[in-house]
């Protein structure tokens, strides 16, 4: 049997959806559709208002913005001057306390990479990204 | 002037030598290789490969996410398709669309300078260079282009052989 390019290419493309479909249902616990961050890694505005004195903020946007304004007790860390910033966190850090990383919006990624640096370089546990970052905290204040 | 062939003698030939067959299914199955063991590692772990395309910063993610799931797939069933010789031409020009869209997103990225790990071979090319990626996606593209060609003068040998014998 032949057939065109066109139709061979189409048909091609039909197959491969099959399988992918397929592990787009055995993967769906795994991967979140809406944001780039496991639903196990990030905290909405409520939740992490509710962790209180048990939860330190990292604001992980640029130094202008911290300065404009920030969640009240957050420390600043962000990429930029993440050597300089990075031991004045840690001296406020102690075992057990849950850690907040937010950046400007939803759309935003220095809270992600700031929350995986924390993980990985200073092997932090219960490290968290703030969903929605800023526009959510100041929607919910 | 127009000149009609209406005979050819015995002792003329049109059928492709077996050597350059032999050398192009060769390159065939390389090319298959690559694209199927690309696309197994891509598929073994669709959340890193999702993370990858997002890195690119093209796309939404609820659609880096629908093609981490889906194109490590078709460049499985592409991969299978060359090997088989099934829908070879569908398979060659979707593998070149794909390779080319590769190309142009990882040169885009590069000139933003975006950091990025392209994921095109999972962790195995996390830390390849941007000469690297750019060279091995060039190799593969002379390599499609190479089995297109001869597979547009196979045909056309076979179509003038079979004109011949009617």
């Amino acid at each position: 049997m032949k057939f065109s390019l066109t139709r061979q290419a189409i048909m091609l493309a039909v197959l491969a959806l099959l399988p992918a479909a397929g592990e787009a249902i055995y993967f769906r616990d795994k991967i979140s559709w809406r944001s780039p961050i496991p639903p196990s890694e990030s905290v909405n505005a409520d939740q992490a208002r509710a962790w209180g004195q048990n939860a330190i903020w990292v604001d992980a946007r640029p130094d202008e913005e911290f300065a404009q304004d920030h969640v009240p007790g957050a420390l600043s860390l962000n990429e930029d001057r993440w050597n300089e910033l990075l031991p004045e966190f840690l001296a406020a850090w102690s075992p057990g306390k849950k850690v907040i990383v937010y950046c400007s919006s939803l759309s935003c990624n220095a809270s992600r990479e700031v929350a995986r640096r924390l993980r990985k370089e200073a092997q932090l546990p219960d490290v968290f990204v703030l969903e929605g970052g800023w526009e959510a905290w100041l929607k919910q204040k | 002037m127009s000149e009609q062939v209406t005979s050819v003698p015995s002792t003329i030939s049109v059928q492709p030598s077996a050597r350059p067959q032999f050398l192009w299914r060769i390159v065939d199955v390389i090319v298959a290789g690559i694209f199927i063991y690309a696309g197994v590692l891509k598929m073994v772990d669709p959340v890193q490969f999702a993370n990858d395309i997002d890195n690119y910063k093209i796309l939404p993610w609820p659609i880096s996410v629908a093609l981490a799931f889906y194109l490590p797939w078709l460049e499985i069933f592409c991969g299978l398709a060359l090997i088989v010789r099934y829908f070879y031409r569908g398979a060659l020009s979707i593998l070149m669309a794909l390779i080319l869209v590769f190309t142009l997103a990882t040169t885009a990225a590069k000139v933003r300078g975006l950091d990025i790990t392209c994921g095109c071979f999972g962790h195995a090319s996390q830390h390849w260079s941007f000469p690297a990626h750019l060279m091995t996606n060039l190799a593969i593209i002379a390599a499609l282009v190479v089995l297109w060609v001869s597979n547009r003068l196979t045909k056309s040998l076979q179509g003038r052989r079979s004109a011949w014998g009617s």
